[in-house]
């Protein structure tokens, strides 16, 4: 990779993107000063306002990076320049890859009633907004490393297997191995709320390891097991609001479908969620 | 005929913003519009269990995220009447002070810094300047490293909870911190150095309002006392009274509530902190202040870069003697149990980047039904329009283009937080 790419640079080309987000993914990339020092000689980041003032879309990129969700019109522009113009688009942080924090009530609130409740009847008119939802409801993405904010341990490797032309290996398991690994004590049998058994590992379990629960930022591993962890929660004593509370936090957009099945909530669909009638 | 600068995208800031500043007949007029998206924070907070409130919080901003759970922990524990052990309180000041240099480092180095020299990125200058590049990711990583320590990740670390923290550090932890504190002295006096010695654009605006977290015993960030400095005039208020003082309004043109006093701009952040404080800080800080070019108190908003140099070389001093006094008085309990029960409580923190205010309110068993959050980028916004707008008075015999950078790199010394700023607040039911 990086010996074609279409503006005869021999350098491959990066960019950094980001989206509606608290920018905390980036500052954890620029925390990596090693690499960061040796990816200038690597790659051109042409494309990197946070931090850069330099910054162009008019040219072929072989990867952009994207921190934030979808969440204006603005966005979802910029997103489709990124996919047209880039061979290969990752989805970096938790609100790239799922939505994030901004989309907690995303299965019980529309858009609508959130501005509302923001701005009243005073609606700013500068930017169209969407509700938030992860790079992935619009476009293909090619890798996600998930994570609020992103592992910079995932992104350093991610890097280095993409400018090697490799697809990153990033294997998706539940934190309870990385619990296991570090002999941290089980959180859900000290009766704490700890999603650790749905979510995808490879933080290293640093919030189990500080004596708290896992709130699963990384978002699902591959076999999460919703209906086994409400029984567990429920016998621990935390009410089906609790369990729903804690469990949207980072999955807005997916509770309605992996968690309320197994829970005695009524929560009415929003009206933006319902499907269009089709005339 | 009307004549318009626009710069389209603010870059090397946090969060998507712009400028545009107007001039028709001679008379200018400024607008910071912020296209963020919304992010609903107050919103999202509603219904919550106040246990998971700072860890929703925290994502308002990934650069001061230690400022907004340090303000929200203090908001519950004030709703719920407790009041955390004084060591517990040394622990969040220390972390609160890793959030100062990793926040501070990042501006001054990595944001501020490339405009000086002429380059469009701190990156771009690792031929030139390979030791400013390297010190610049050394003061900034060792905020990251205090804030590691105490919140348990570099980023939106969980650890600080409501009552103190789920763990406490090791001795040892604390001790390390201490050496890399000790060693990064020279450091931070030659970070002051540089951006005194950096020619700064002219420009004087003279504030009607500086505001601030007020502690008569000096710099302090963590007070629940604030101070209005009205050209001579000084009032003390508690945070209780916050909202009585700053008020905010939605705009058609910003994503973004503005913040006033009395209608007018008024500064908060490191240049009003720095004239607010000139004459209390330690002997070792007004020494250097004294043999300094740059002058306090200073009426140039770009002075905000200096002011944030000074500002590290105390909260250095500061931290220091936190670590002293918890090495020889190390905490016994890592936190205390609140119990939750009906009412408000409100929460201030000096940010990196000015004054942060939380409030919520609770139900019997301690579920969120009401709250609003102002962040120091909401509140600058008119400060940042106003000076624009003297900055296209001043300089109208320039071409645009210079005006322009000027207008943009004025909007950088701010360091505004635009995520922050649209974190939106809401309307009480």
């Amino acid at each position: 990779m990086g010996k074609t790419t279409n503006n005869g640079s021999k350098k491959p080309t990066v960019g950094i993107m980001y989206f509606t987000s608290c920018g905390g993914c980036q500052c954890e990339i620029l925390t990596h000063a090693n690499l960061l020092k040796k990816l200038v000689d690597l790659v051109e980041i042409k494309y990197f306002p946070m931090g850069s003032s330099n910054n162009t879309l008019e040219t072929d990129f072989d990867i952009i990076f994207i921190e934030g969700s979808v969440s204006t019109d603005h966005d979802l522009e910029l997103l489709h320049i990124a996919r047209e113009r880039s061979k290969i688009l990752v989805a970096v942080g938790t609100c790239a890859c799922f939505g994030g924090v901004q989309s907690s009530k995303n299965a019980e609130s529309s858009l609508n009633e959130m501005l509302r409740y923001v701005y009243g009847d005073k609606i700013p008119t500068v930017v169209k907004a969407l509700k938030p939802k992860p790079l992935k409801d619009y476009v293909k993405v090619d890798y996600e490393l998930p994570g609020c904010p992103v592992s910079g341990k995932d992104f350093v490797l991610a890097v280095q297997y993409l400018l090697n032309g490799l697809d990153p290996f990033l294997p998706k398991m539940a934190v309870c191995y990385e619990c296991k690994q570090a002999q941290t004590p089980c959180r859900l049998q000290a009766s704490y709320m700890c999603v650790g058994s749905l979510s995808n590992a490879g933080c290293g379990a640093p919030c189990t390891f500080k004596g708290l629960g896992c709130y699963g930022c990384r978002g699902d591993h591959e076999d999460p097991n919703y209906k086994e962890l409400v029984k567990l929660f429920r016998q621990k004593g935390y009410s089906d609001r609790d369990i729903y509370n804690f469990v949207k936090v980072f999955r807005g957009n997916y509770v309605r479908e992996k968690l309320l099945p197994y829970l005695d909530l009524d929560i009415p669909l929003p009206e933006d969620e319902k499907p269009k009638e089709v005339n | 005929m009307a004549k318009k600068i626009t710069v389209e995208l603010l870059t090397r800031v946090e969060g998507h913003g712009a400028i545009e500043i107007v001039e028709e007949n001679g008379k200018y007029k400024a607008f910071v519009k912020i296209f963020e998206g919304p992010r609903f924070y107050e919103y999202l907070v509603v219904g919550q269990n106040y246990i998971n409130i700072p860890r929703i919080v925290s994502r308002i901003c990934g650069i001061c995220y230690v400022s907004h759970r340090t303000a929200s922990a203090r908001a519950i524990e004030d709703a719920f009447g407790a009041k955390i052990p004084p060591e517990l309180e040394l622990l969040r000041k220390l972390a609160n002070v890793g959030a100062f240099f990793e926040s501070h480092g990042l501006h001054i180095y990595f944001l501020a810094l490339p405009d000086y020299f002429g380059y469009s990125s701190l990156l771009e200058m690792v031929k030139d300047y390979p030791n400013l590049v390297d010190r610049g990711f050394k003061v900034k990583n060792l905020g990251v490293e205090i804030m590691k320590v105490l919140t348990g990740k570099n980023f939106h670390g969980e650890n600080l909870i409501p009552g103190g923290f789920a763990n406490l550090p090791t001795k040892d932890e604390l001790k390390k911190l201490k050496d890399q504190l000790e060693e990064i002295k020279e450091d931070l006096d030659e970070t002051l150095q540089l951006v005194d010695s950096l020619k700064h654009p002219n420009l004087t605006t003279p504030r009607e309002f500086q505001l601030s977290i007020y502690n008569p015993q000096g710099w302090d960030f963590y007070s629940n006392q604030l101070i209005l400095v009205e050209k001579d005039k000084k009032t003390l208020f508690t945070k209780k009274e916050y909202e009585i003082f700053v008020h905010e309004e939605p705009v058609e043109y910003s994503m973004a509530k503005q913040s006033t006093v009395k209608g007018k701009p008024v500064l908060v952040g490191p240049l009003a902190r720095v004239n607010i404080y000139k004459d209390q800080f330690s002997e070792e800080t007004k020494k250097l202040i004294s043999q300094m070019k740059t002058k306090f108190p200073s009426e140039n908003p770009f002075h905000q870069n200096v002011a944030r140099a000074v500002e590290l070389i105390e909260a250095r001093s500061l931290a220091l003697d936190y670590i002293d006094t918890l090495l020889s008085d190390y905490p016994s309990k890592p936190h205390i149990e609140l119990k939750p029960k009906k009412g408000r409580g409100f929460g201030v923190v000096e940010a990196p980047r000015g004054t942060l205010y939380h409030t919520y309110e609770f139900d019997e068993n301690g579920y969120c039904t009401n709250s609003n959050i102002i962040t120091p980028t909401a509140v600058l916004q008119t400060s940042m329009e106003l000076d624009a707008q003297r900055l296209a008075e001043s300089y109208s015999s320039l071409p645009l283009e210079e005006v322009k950078f000027l207008a943009e790199r004025l909007i950088r010394s701010y360091d505004p937080c635009i995520s922050c700023s649209v974190h939106m607040w809401s309307l009480s039911p």
